[in-house]
């Protein structure tokens, strides 16, 4: 009981982790990125050749994340801005369509080039004892992992100028061009963050079992839902709408079996969306 | 009406054209099936702006059902593709309704009928009882029986096509196609002037998807096998997309020229093999960044010529 609990949590906050890059391109530009779970696929991949070359896994995997970000740039660049040039529903639409085409690029390849790349991570300690129960090490090194995410994510949106730059065009986006705010290099931030925490959350996959090329769709599908059900544009709401469906998703698996725990999570997307839109834990905010 | 009546003219001689040999008439039959799809998302997406994500989804909804009410209910194979097909339309109007009543934009209703076909992805492969899961139905002997008889089934496609740029034509050319008109460019004005938005976005979506249903259950006999991944997202509904907006949204002929060009480029690639999700995702990021009006509006402008 105690050990599905935890294992939920630590779950949840590798949900929190992929949903959040959504949630934070989304808040600034009002852009839905289809291609989310394709950058945590690269980061697996990319990690996985790197030590196939021979490299230490911790450097890899950092390399892999650092990948993941440079991807996400690249993105910004040259496909999101068409699309930020243009208002409303129409930018939306666009960026849509464009990122749903870059995730098909990205699945295509790694599908054609590295079909059989997938990345392992092994820790050596299987479990530890805290407190009187066993924790298995993944979970401390996931659960640290995130919870550092989110801190450092909160600290730069609330401690640092960028961040309150970032904030402000979240706000009233044409208010912080009249304040002299760099939208254009905030933005390209922001996407090559979310893309990095896409990565992070990736890596915890390699963690707990494996990544391949074959993943990025469940990966985008699991961060639209988390995503959708925090409300797209609050980050705390994020967050706990990760906690939360990753101990649906424990209990549900552990219960009743991993095929009517996706039907279940999809279908809390969906109920949140027609009955309140704007996301069922937005209203914390 | 003409231009619907030449389109059919100039379809019906194909085989004649390739021949009627097994692999061409297939591939020939497999375009109709995919104009029809095409040709109804540009009523709900291209005049109603409706992003539907679920065009797999209802067009699987129709083939199952029809297939299994035939082989579980022991209902005649016509009665059970009507059923499916009015399956595939009840769902899309639904859809359709609780979107606009929701006042759900485009995006969400995307993200809404993208959940949908994901549901009804994993239903197929959960209720293994009814379909096979991943394995999928051999639909012989379950069907009309266009399976054994690829000519007839040809032109029962092509029937069915010559009816749908019909009702097309038909809609456009009376009152739903002005209230479309007004609607697309702004809802809020359209319903200041009287017009019954979610009427006309629920008509729109209710006609697709019962067309994409009705061709669905014909395919579904015609092909003699269905699968859960024959209707997933990458075969059907990012194909139909591209084959939209490479023909032109909005026009007559754009669905079907856009869909005939795609089955072309597929045939292509084909030899590829996973490279053509990499070579579809390209087609799409190209098409919408430079050519987001479609050949036909693009040759209107270029030759001048009134292409309907």
């Amino acid at each position: 009981m105690i050990a599905v609990l935890i294992d939920g949590m630590v779950q949840g906050l590798q949900l929190g982790l992929l949903g959040v890059g959504i949630t934070l391109v989304y808040g600034l530009g009002g852009v839905l990125n289809l291609a989310h779970g394709q950058l945590a696929v690269t980061t697996g991949v990319a990690a996985a050749l790197l030590i196939g070359a021979g490299l230490h896994p911790a450097p890899a995997a950092m390399l892999g994340v650092l990948g993941a970000g440079l991807l996400g740039v690249v993105m910004d660049r040259t496909l999101l801005r068409p699309a930020y040039r243009r208002r409303g529903e129409e930018r939306l639409l666009l960026a849509l369509i464009l990122t749903l085409g870059f995730a098909f690029v990205v699945d295509g390849f790694l599908a054609y080039r590295y079909p059989s790349v997938a990345l392992t991570l092994r820790l050596p300690a299987p479990a530890v004892v805290l407190a009187g129960v066993r924790i298995r090490t993944v979970s401390l090194a996931v659960a640290g992992l995130g919870l550092a995410a989110f801190v450092l994510l909160g600290l730069f949106l609330r401690s640092t100028l960028l961040g309150s730059a970032v904030r402000s065009i979240m706000q009233n986006e044409t208010g912080a061009v009249l304040c002299g705010i760099d939208v254009d290099r905030a933005r390209t931030i922001v996407v090559g963050l979310s893309a990095l925490l896409a990565g992070l959350a990736g890596l915890a996959q390699g963690l707990f079992s494996h990544v391949g090329p074959e993943m990025g769709p469940e990966f985008t599908v699991l961060a639209l839902i988390v995503a959708v059900v925090g409300g797209v544009r609050s980050l705390t709401g994020t967050f706990v709408a990760g906690l939360l469906l990753g101990l649906v998703n424990a209990f549900s698996s552990f219960y009743v079996g991993t095929y009517l725990t996706w039907i279940l999570l999809l279908l809390a997307a969906l109920l949140t969306l027609l009955v309140r839109p704007e996301g069922l834990l937005a209203y914390w905010t | 009406m003409i231009p619907v009546l030449v389109t059919g003219a100039v379809l019906a001689l194909l085989p004649w054209v390739f021949g009627t040999g097994g692999y061409s008439l297939r591939i020939t039959t497999l375009m109709l099936v995919m104009i029809i799809y095409t040709v109804a998302f540009n009523i709900i997406f291209g005049h109603t702006r409706q992003l539907f994500l679920c065009l797999g989804a209802l067009a699987g909804l129709s083939a199952y059902l029809s297939v299994i009410l035939v082989r579980e209910a022991r209902l005649a194979p016509a009665a059970g593709i009507a059923l499916g097909t009015l399956g595939a339309g009840t769902l899309g109007a639904l859809l359709s309704y609780v979107a606009a009543r929701r006042g759900l934009g485009v995006i969400f209703a995307g993200i809404v009928t993208l959940v949908v076909s994901l549901i009804f992805q994993n239903l197929l492969l959960g209720l293994r009882r009814y379909t096979n899961g991943e394995t999928g139905i051999v639909t012989q002997g379950l069907g009309v029986g266009l399976a054994g008889y690829p000519v007839v089934a040809y032109y029962a496609l092509l029937a069915l096509l010559v009816l749908a740029l019909g009702v097309y034509r038909w809609l456009m050319d009376g009152r739903p196609g002005l209230a479309f008109g007004a609607l697309s460019e702004d809802e809020l004005t359209a319903e200041l002037a009287g017009i019954d938005v979610t009427r006309y976005k629920v008509l729109a979506a209710a006609v697709g998807s019962g067309l994409i249903g009705l061709a669905g259950a014909l395919f579904a006999d015609f092909n003699g096998f269905i699968s859960p991944s024959i209707f997933s997202l990458a075969h059907i509904d990012i194909v139909v997309l591209i084959a939209l907006l490479l023909g032109g949204m909005r026009t007559l002929l754009g669905p079907v020229i856009g869909a005939a060009a795609f089955t072309l480029i597929d045939e292509l690639v084909r030899p590829f093999g996973q490279a053509t999700v990499l070579a579809y995702g390209v087609l799409l990021i190209v098409l919408f960044l430079a050519f987001r009006q479609g050949l036909v509006p693009f040759v209107r402008r270029l030759a001048r010529v009134p292409v309907p």
